[in-house]
């Protein structure tokens, strides 16, 4: 098997996987839609599993694969449930703004 | 343990790409950016020029690793090197396009495209297996669940339409939220990360990934990682399954439609006392029976209870 991983080191990776945690994490304060802010979560696990992928390549260990799978497993967990509580909530005020629920801050 | 003996093997060495205020001014300069970015009541030549500021920070960033790369290993650069760049730059501006487009059908499919650049990313790294179930997950199921939510939920649109793309969008999805302390917050935490990754930099890791766990019964990383995740991981995978069912079982009862037995058997439809402005139609009757026949399923969300999904004739 050829290398392909000659120039192309870990701290690329990591980088990439920092660098899409942070722009999720962007997305999640600062947008208003609550299918949108979901979504952003699903951006920083992505942002996480490079990371656990690139860990477990560059140290040639399985481990890293197997935590993404439970990841990914987590993250559809997550998906459906949000799903579901996004469709209650629009059933209760037929709007999609996280703001419609401000009572909630107490 | 095989992780230990890998770990050992990292050396640290004090050479960075990245020096501690080059990451401070490229975070700075992508916040700005991002604030700009951001979806707004603004002229849209402002959202354009911050997304000029943050291609720039990217492609600023993008430059000093490739020449920290080229020059640590000494040699022109290689065909995976200039894919993982590719891959690199459609993930993370497809991400961007996530968070600053203001319709929310176009920021699910632009995480399509990041996820299947992210798969992209994943092939370079020989974990092909992850790629196809990132895919399969991520586009083919949770994506798809988001659009038809996203469909399904009509709302109405705002009264002062803005210009541009955010013309005819109701206001929450025409205006972030906190579009200068999100930013400030997200490249805070990006450039602690990064400052943590480049100012300790591993050396060159393994040359050959995946060449440590050798089975003998399996030869394909995906038959080592189930050999792997069977041997070491069994009682794990069932409770990832059951977890599953669970979240399954969970979402169906957090989203089916109240009803309510009523003494009476005659079927009727109430609008139950709601404290909000919309009124919430509860179904007053005997729960339907349970039935294989297509044509009795009753349209769940509609106000006639006897509303057929298929009509009969």
């Amino acid at each position: 098997m050829t290398s392909t991983l000659d120039q192309v080191g870990l701290q690329h990776y990591l980088a990439v996987g920092a660098i899409m945690f942070a722009i999720g994490l962007i997305g999640f304060i600062s947008r208003r839609n609550l299918i949108l802010m979901f979504l952003c979560t699903e951006l920083m696990f992505q942002g996480v599993v490079i990371n656990l992928v690139a860990f477990g390549g560059f140290v040639g260990f399985f481990a890293g694969l197997a935590f993404t799978i439970f990841v990914v497993v987590l993250a559809g967990a997550v998906a459906s449930l949000a799903v579901g509580l996004i469709v209650l909530l629009f059933r209760h005020k037929a709007t999609l703004d996280a703001d419609a629920w401000r009572e909630l801050r107490g | 343990m095989s992780v230990l003996a890998a770990a050992s093997e990292v050396a640290w060495t004090a050479g960075s790409p990245l020096r501690g205020f080059v990451i401070v001014l490229l975070c700075a300069l992508a916040a700005i950016g991002t604030v700009w970015a951001l979806p707004g009541r603004r002229d849209p030549g402002w959202r354009v020029f911050g997304g000029t500021l943050l291609l720039v920070a990217g492609g600023i960033l993008a430059a000093l690793l490739t020449r920290w790369a080229l020059a640590s290993s000494g040699q022109k650069p290689g065909l995976s090197y200039v894919y993982f760049w590719v891959f690199a730059a459609v993930a993370l501006a497809g991400s961007v396009r996530v968070i600053t487009h203001p319709k929310p059908v176009y920021s699910a499919l632009y995480f399509v495209l990041t996820t299947v650049a992210t798969a992209g990313l994943f092939l370079l790294m020989w974990a092909e297996f992850m790629a196809a179930a990132l895919v399969l997950i991520y586009a083919g199921a949770i994506v798809v669940t988001y659009v038809f939510v996203i469909m399904l939920a009509a709302e109405a649109s705002g009264s002062d339409g803005g210009s541009g793309a955010s013309a005819g969008l109701p206001d929450h999805d025409a205006c972030a939220r906190a579009p200068r302390l999100a930013p400030i917050v997200g490249f805070l935490t990006l450039g602690l990360l990064l400052f943590l990754i480049f100012e300790r930099p591993p050396a060159a890791l393994s040359k050959n990934p995946w060449g440590t766990a050798s089975d003998g019964i399996a030869t394909g990383h995906t038959q080592q990682l189930g050999v792997f995740l069977f041997r070491y991981h069994f009682v794990n995978i069932q409770l990832a399954g059951l977890l599953l069912t669970l979240a399954m079982i969970g979402a169906i009862m957090i989203a089916r439609k109240r009803i309510v037995q009523s003494e009476s058997s005659s079927r009727q439809v109430a609008l139950a006392e709601s404290p909000y402005d919309v009124e919430i139609p509860v179904v007053l009757g005997p729960p339907p029976k349970i039935e294989d026949n297509p044509h009795t399923i009753p349209v769940v969300g509609t106000m006639n209870p006897r509303q057929k999904a298929y009509p009969e004739n």
